[in-house]
């Protein structure tokens, strides 16, 4: 399936509906992703300025949500989509929930540097979990990225992609969560600081989830499969395929 | 605990309906019918489930109506008509020719686009078909056109003028008149030709409303040009193109699926 393919029915406004559709989409997409990348550079640089209008960004991300729900319920109400147009429909409200969550999960690692500068410890900055938040934090970006080109372009071999990459954040999340709890048991460590990056962490791990939802969601407005919930094995065949097609 | 039975202690089960399940009342194999030389439906092969609803779908000219007319051959009544292939009601040949034709039409009944009542009595449009079969006994025609009403869902309006003439009732209570009139003979199957596209919106929901109660009792097939109708009422729908059975599965996969591009071209109102 095409996206170009949105744009054949009949009725010229019903084509524009749904081209708003995506439009919207990616604009939201795209502000999360900008949201991203910003909190990723303020946490490099332990940038507080940077911090605060990514917290205050997430405003407008929020408004954008609700503006993809009301095209969609007049989409639903004026034209009744069917088929791939329903699938569409649905797929952008979706879409849109797990970008706001996005936004608010990047919040949270935005208040991690406001939180150190606050408190006026550096003592995080050079731990090993610290890098981590950084690197998960760039995959999770990387991932809405491609997230954002697949929903563009109905791509479903790079869906897999995101979520196969999913897998190995996993993995580096959990070596961060064990190396930052480590040093709960010592006892010079700053309490305070840790358990603020244990949230960071978790933060930037649930952002390549969101990511992940997104890849599967784009999987079911093309070909109407349903990935939630798949088992390992299923899931693997799924992921092939995805590939191959 | 199993999925069934964690959805069904939810009190919901919204898992799709399935063709392989069901029970056939009409099995259509290998049907090809000719107008004269030019061919207007090509190898069907088709079950209808028993106490269901399919729809019939697709552009005009695509030979839905004409297949809907074979179930109780109409098209007998059309010269130039030959057919060729099987239709079995319930596992009895439909086309054999021992078979008498208007035992057929009374096991399989019809309703068209246009309410089409005699321009009789209430009473006597649905008790016509009865004391057409000989029975002429006042309770037994009494008590079939109360039931017959009830079920059409007109006994409420119609009871106190049961005596007046059919044609002064409104274009609605006509056609659930004429849906009275088809199952007063308790037919096995009744044929829908487009019933609403004559009707405003509010009896069109009361005419689908009716088609879901319907169903318990009778096979039904509907032909119409209104997708969203198919949508609402039916569990199953059949896509046609060009004499053709492009797809037909559980109208729930069909309307948010489809696997046919034929299909998904026509249901969403694109380009074909």
């Amino acid at each position: 399936m095409e996206r170009k393919e949105f744009g054949t029915h009949v009725s010229a406004s019903y084509n524009q509906y749904l081209e708003d559709l995506f439009n919207l989409v990616l604009e939201m997409g795209g502000m999360v992703e900008k949201q991203l990348s910003s909190a990723v550079i303020a946490v490099q640089n332990a940038d507080v300025g940077l911090a605060k209008e990514v917290i205050q960004l997430d405003k407008f991300i929020n408004r954008e949500e609700i503006e993809i729900d009301r095209l969609c319920a007049r989409v639903l109400a004026r034209q009744q989509p069917t088929a791939s147009d329903l699938r569409l429909v649905i797929s952008a409200i979706r879409i849109a929930l797990d970008l706001e969550r996005m936004g608010d999960e990047v919040v949270k690692i935005a208040k991690l540097v406001v939180h150190l500068d606050k408190i006026g410890s550096d003592a995080c900055l050079n731990l090993q979990g610290y890098k981590e938040l950084i690197e998960i934090s760039a995959h999770g970006t990387d991932m809405l990225k491609d997230a954002l080109n697949a929903f563009s372009r109905l791509d479903l071999p790079s869906c897999a992609a995101i979520i196969q990459e999913e897998e190995k954040v996993d993995v580096i999340y959990k070596r961060a969560v064990k190396e930052v709890t480590e040093r709960f048991k010592d006892s010079e460590s700053d309490i305070e600081c840790l358990l603020e990056l244990i949230y960071a962490l978790k933060a930037s791990e649930r952002i390549t989830d969101h990511a992940c939802n997104i890849a599967e969601i784009i999987v079911y407005l093309v070909n109407g499969k349903e990935l939630r919930n798949m088992d390992s094995e299923r899931m693997a065949e799924m992921l092939n395929e995805l590939t191959r097609s | 605990m199993s999925e069934k039975t964690i959805s069904l202690a939810m009190g919901h089960d919204h898992r799709g309906l399935s063709l392989e399940q069901e029970k056939v009342a009409i099995e259509v194999r290998d049907w090809n019918l000719f107008y004269g030389k030019s061919q207007a439906l090509n190898n069907i092969n088709m079950d209808l489930p028993e106490n269901r609803v399919t729809a019939f779908i697709g552009p005009s000219g695509c030979g839905k109506s004409t297949l809907l007319r074979c179930f109780n051959r109409m098209n007998d009544l059309i010269d130039s008509v030959s057919v060729e292939g099987k239709m079995h009601l319930h596992g009895q040949d439909m086309y054999a020719k021992e078979l008498d034709v208007a035992e057929i039409r009374r096991r399989i009944g019809m309703v068209f686009q246009k309410p089409n009542p005699f321009p009789k009595s209430i009473y006597e449009n649905v008790a016509y078909g009865l004391r057409l079969q000989g029975v002429n006994d006042k309770k037994t025609l009494d008590d079939t056109v109360e039931w017959a009403l009830k079920g059409a869902g007109l006994w409420k309006e119609a009871k106190d003028r049961l005596n007046d003439n059919a044609l002064g009732l409104s274009g609605g209570q006509q056609q659930r008149l004429c849906i009275a009139r088809a199952i007063a003979v308790q037919p096995e199957v009744l044929l829908l030709d487009e019933p609403t596209s004559a009707l405003d919106p509010i009896s069109t929901l009361a005419i689908e409303e009716l088609i879901f109660e319907l169903k318990k009792d009778f096979t039904i097939l509907i032909v119409t040009h209104n997708m969203q109708q198919a949508a609402r009422v039916s569990d199953y729908t059949a896509f046609m193109y060009m004499g053709e059975l492009i797809e037909y599965s559980d109208t729930d996969s069909l309307f948010t699926n489809p696997q046919v591009k034929r299909t998904e071209d026509y249901i969403t109102g694109r380009y074909g």
